[in-house]
């Protein structure tokens, strides 16, 4: 597969600031997400390495959080009221998740999560 | 929160020389590993210390509540439910986490702690370890190392179980009506005197008084001025023992404020 780049670079000149932070705060979020995942039960102990992963995860979440209410707001604006709801509730997701996470099933909801960040991914893809 | 009997040894010892029987439990979760911690909630907390209360209360006609952080907490919404608690020993009471050891990204907590990160980030203990002294700061340093059953890291899930519990515990902080005595340090490296002071001025009960210490950190029982504690203790406990001996009522005593400096 040819990637022309300057093309690449030209696109996304184009797009929004608003979208490439949601692009790009969901790419590293579901990449610190499956990290996360694997290295939780193997490195349980390494208390500090979760200290500073976590604070990473957390400014990346307030980046995609700015991202996803910017977005929204401006799709409102513009009058797609469908895709600012849809954005909407992937604001709320994260703590809809946390809200019923537990230790036990931490997988499975860690799995939830990225899956809806993988949802809002292709759907701020779609706009370009 | 994530602390042990163990810190607790030495005040169980002074209050038992006084002549009070003396139970100290471990709350689900506590003195073991980080692991089972992340897995109980605050309602297993509540439950549990509820059911100790309740045991004891079928052995003893006077029952007094005492706690540190967390333990506090506990006892005072046990008091918010049960009336007949004779007494509430308060030490550093955490309603709010706003000590100065509380990392400067501690204004991203919200989004930690209420997303699954919780179950991710925990805060790693470190100096001072709630002493001021640094003796014994030290000492407790090298026993960590030791497995003293203590944890040596706050999971960011236990945080988010003792926020809610705090919240639970404000609600019904009117309705506590047992004799109080509050100590906390000025300079509580976990939570500042704000929770203390939330306390005092919320509680439903006659007899309120706060002692404010100004050479401890949040670790008042094993801290510089842990005998200071201990009297200070042993006395109000005392004096509402002889209270309820004399008469069945409690005298009616507000805004007893003190410092700790000169009043031993």
């Amino acid at each position: 597969m040819n990637i022309d780049i300057k093309e690449l670079i030209k696109i996304i000149h184009t797009l929004p600031v608003s979208l490439i932070a949601l692009i790009l705060s969901n790419i590293f979020l579901i990449a610190g997400f499956v990290i996360g995942k694997l290295a939780m039960y193997k490195y349980e102990n390494a208390v500090k390495f979760f200290a500073y992963f976590s604070v990473v995860m957390c400014i990346l979440f307030v980046l995609y959080f700015i991202s996803v209410l910017w977005f929204a707001i401006s799709n409102l604006y513009f009058g797609n009221m469908p895709y600012a709801a849809i954005f909407l509730v992937f604001l709320f997701l994260p703590f809809i998740i946390g809200r019923f996470a537990s230790y036990e099933k931490i997988h499975l909801y860690t799995n939830i999560q990225i899956l809806s960040l993988i949802v809002s991914l292709l759907l701020a893809l779609s706009f370009i | 929160m994530t602390g042990s009997p163990y810190e607790m040894k030495k005040m169980g010892k002074a209050l038992f020389k006084a002549d009070f029987d003396v139970f100290c439990h471990c709350l689900p979760g506590h003195g073991t590993s980080p692991v089972n911690i992340k897995t109980v909630r605050w309602q297993d907390w509540y439950t549990d210390s509820v059911a100790h209360y309740k045991n004891l209360t079928k052995q003893y006609d006077e029952v007094y509540l005492g706690g540190l952080c967390l333990g506090a907490v506990l006892a005072l919404a046990i008091a918010g439910e049960y009336r007949d608690v004779r007494g509430i020993l308060c030490l550093s009471t955490t309603l709010f986490l706003d000590g100065w050891t509380i990392p400067w990204y501690n204004f991203l907590m919200p989004v930690g702690v209420y997303t699954i990160l919780r179950y991710y980030y925990s805060f790693p203990e470190r100096e001072p370890y709630g002493l001021k002294n640094e003796t014994l700061r030290k000492k407790i340093a090298a026993l960590q190392k030791r497995n003293t059953e203590a944890l040596d890291n706050y999971p960011m899930s236990c945080i988010y179980e003792l926020l809610k519990f705090s919240k639970f515990a404000q609600k019904n902080m009117s309705k506590v009506q047992s004799p109080v005595l509050l100590i906390h340090a000025k300079e509580d490296d976990l939570t500042s005197p704000k929770s203390a002071e939330f306390v005092y001025k919320n509680i439903g009960s006659a007899i309120k008084k706060y002692i404010r210490l100004e050479n401890s950190y949040h670790l008042v029982v094993m801290d510089n001025e842990r005998d200071f504690v201990f009297n200070a203790c042993i006395e109000f406990l005392n004096g509402l023992s002889e209270y309820g001996s004399q008469t069945q009522k409690l005298p009616h005593v507000d805004d007893n404020f003190t410092e700790s400096a000169g009043l031993l």
